[in-house]
């Protein structure tokens, strides 16, 4: 049953070598044939010939991480979700134990989702 | 067709202040003492309503026994009259008039382009600095009769300096303080500029 | 003629002599960056519109590759300064030359930027290059899109008869210690003035 998986294996293993070798090639070719003649003033930033006025990173805004771990905390229970719904459908003499099972999952999880509520997470501004 | 100013009204008003009038081409133009022209131009901004200033320069004239004449348009935009204030300053002597900054916010880059220009001091600006050259330009003032077309330095020394030039000191505090910039500076920009590290008059 | 080459000017080829491999590399290298130059425009006045004029359809300058504009001298191959120079603009055409990366060259389009122009006054740079080496010169006021077309194809030529033994071309050439990019006499030398120009000295 592999073998027939042989022609897929080869593709890839074209794709990956061509993936390496194409700008393996271009940035060979570049060191080569490159003309590197670095001086502080071309190092510096530009700005329109001016010399820079201000930072070139700026703060992001925290709201942003919050949005990113509530993300994950949730969608990791509606992963757990998933595979307790297959063996719900296919336990059905205890479906009313496994349902309360769930149940006291989630309950666990809006307590923390409450909680997160209360102190202003979903505030965007 | 632009009505003609009330001349006759600020004669009246002022008498000797106002020297003499002309009309040039259908310009109207009056001639005032420098003692009271900023309480000229005041009345005539805010009694006669001439609440536009058009443009602010100065003439030098070819003749050394002409004066030196700094100029102020007013327009009256609601009766569509313009009229030219001229005071005359001894161009051997130094140059000042008092600044009209007070009555139009225009006129602080109108003065300052006047005293990069020619040299005039207004007296009452709030930031007299150049303009149109770099801050730190030890030429002299280009307009002026006595400056040669090409300035006093050789080319090479015009170089050297425009080249030495940071164009980072034309900003004032006011404006890096507009564009939220002041905070942002390195520290050694932001003590040039505290100490007022450049070409203006106190 | 009184003129002569500044010190460090002139290239030096390597002590590795050309064979067919090198001549080959440096035609496919030099075909490549003649035919793919992207212009950096330095417009400053009546040049630059002229410029537009030539990258627009009737003069069409992409079919010389130079459809993409640059305004970021990090991906530019040729500085284009169309128009005139003033002196307070001297450090910023300095700094966005010093940013470009090699290969680079420069093309002085039109008369004020070549020599300064009508405006021999205290205020404008005699030519730009007292600030920046020039590679092509290109007079007019404003030169026609074919005279800029011209310039073009002679900085393709000059690039064409480049080769990658020589190692000083691509050098940078720093400004001096005292902050000047060609000797002092050199630049007074060059920013005389001539024709009806000589009569205008006189002050008041």
């Amino acid at each position: 049953m592999l073998a027939s998986y042989l022609p897929l294996l080869l593709v890839v293993a074209f794709v990956i070598l061509n993936a390496i070798m194409m700008p393996g090639i271009s940035v060979v070719a570049d060191l080569l044939l490159r003309s590197n003649r670095p001086t502080a003033v071309k190092r510096s930033p530009y700005e329109s010939g001016m010399p820079t006025l201000g930072e070139a990173g700026e703060r992001f805004s925290v709201k942003y991480y919050l949005v990113t771990i509530l993300f994950i905390v949730f969608d990791i229970e509606a992963v757990f979700m998933i595979p307790w719904a297959v063996g719900f459908a296919q336990l059905k003499s205890m479906s009313g134990l496994l349902l309360i099972e769930m149940l006291v999952f989630m309950l666990i999880l809006v307590v923390g989702y409450i909680y997160v509520w209360k102190r202003g997470a979903f505030e965007w501004d | 067709m632009m009505k003609a100013p009330d001349v006759a009204a600020l004669r009246a008003k002022f008498g000797p202040a106002c020297e003499r009038s002309a009309v040039s081409n259908g310009d109207h133009i009056v001639w005032v003492a420098k003692a009271r022209a900023h309480e000229i131009l005041a009345w005539l901004k805010t009694d006669q309503g001439y609440a536009y200033l058009v443009d602010i320069t100065a003439v030098e004239y070819r003749d050394p026994e002409l004066p030196l004449e700094v100029v102020w348009t007013v327009r009256n935009l609601k009766t569509v009259q313009e009229l030219r204030v001229k005071v005359g300053l001894d161009p051997k002597a130094a140059l000042a008039v008092d600044s009209v900054v007070d009555l139009w916010k225009g006129a602080d880059w109108l003065e300052r382009e006047v005293f990069d220009m020619f040299g005039v001091l207004f007296i009452g600006h709030p930031d007299l600095r150049r303009i149109l050259m770099w801050e730190t330009y030890a030429e002299g003032y280009p307009l002026r009769k006595s400056f040669p077309l090409r300035g006093h330095f050789s080319r090479s020394e015009q170089t050297r300096q425009a080249l030495a030039g940071q164009p980072e000191s034309h900003y004032s505090l006011e404006e890096l303080s507009i564009a939220d910039e002041y905070q942002n500076l390195p520290p050694d920009v932001r003590e040039r500029l505290k100490q007022g590290k450049r070409g203006f008059v106190e | 003629m009184g003129l002569t080459l500044p010190e460090g000017a002139g290239t030096t080829v390597s002590s590795m002599s050309p064979n067919w491999m090198t001549t080959r590399m440096d035609a496919l290298v030099n075909w490549g960056r003649s035919n793919s130059l992207w212009p950096m425009p330095f417009g400053t006045a009546c040049c630059a519109i002229e410029f537009m004029a030539s990258a627009a359809a009737r003069f069409d300058l992409s079919r010389f590759g130079m459809e993409r504009m640059s305004f970021s001298p990090r991906q530019a191959d040729v500085l284009i300064c169309a128009g005139r120079l003033p002196f307070k603009l001297a450090p910023v055409i300095r700094k966005i030359w010093d940013q470009m990366p090699q290969p680079k060259w420069a093309i002085s389009m039109g008369a004020c930027a070549s020599t300064g122009g009508i405006f021999d006054t205290y205020a404008m740079v005699q030519g730009i290059d007292t600030i920046i080496p020039v590679d092509v010169y290109v007079p007019g006021c404003p030169p026609r899109p074919e005279g800029l077309i011209y310039g073009i194809t002679l900085l393709q030529k000059k690039i064409r008869g480049e080769s990658l033994l020589d190692w000083d071309l691509r050098n940078e050439q720093m400004t001096g210690p005292d902050g000047l990019f060609v000797p002092a006499r050199k630049i007074d030398e060059v920013s005389e003035p001539f024709g009806n120009s000589v009569h205008q000295t006189r002050s008041a």
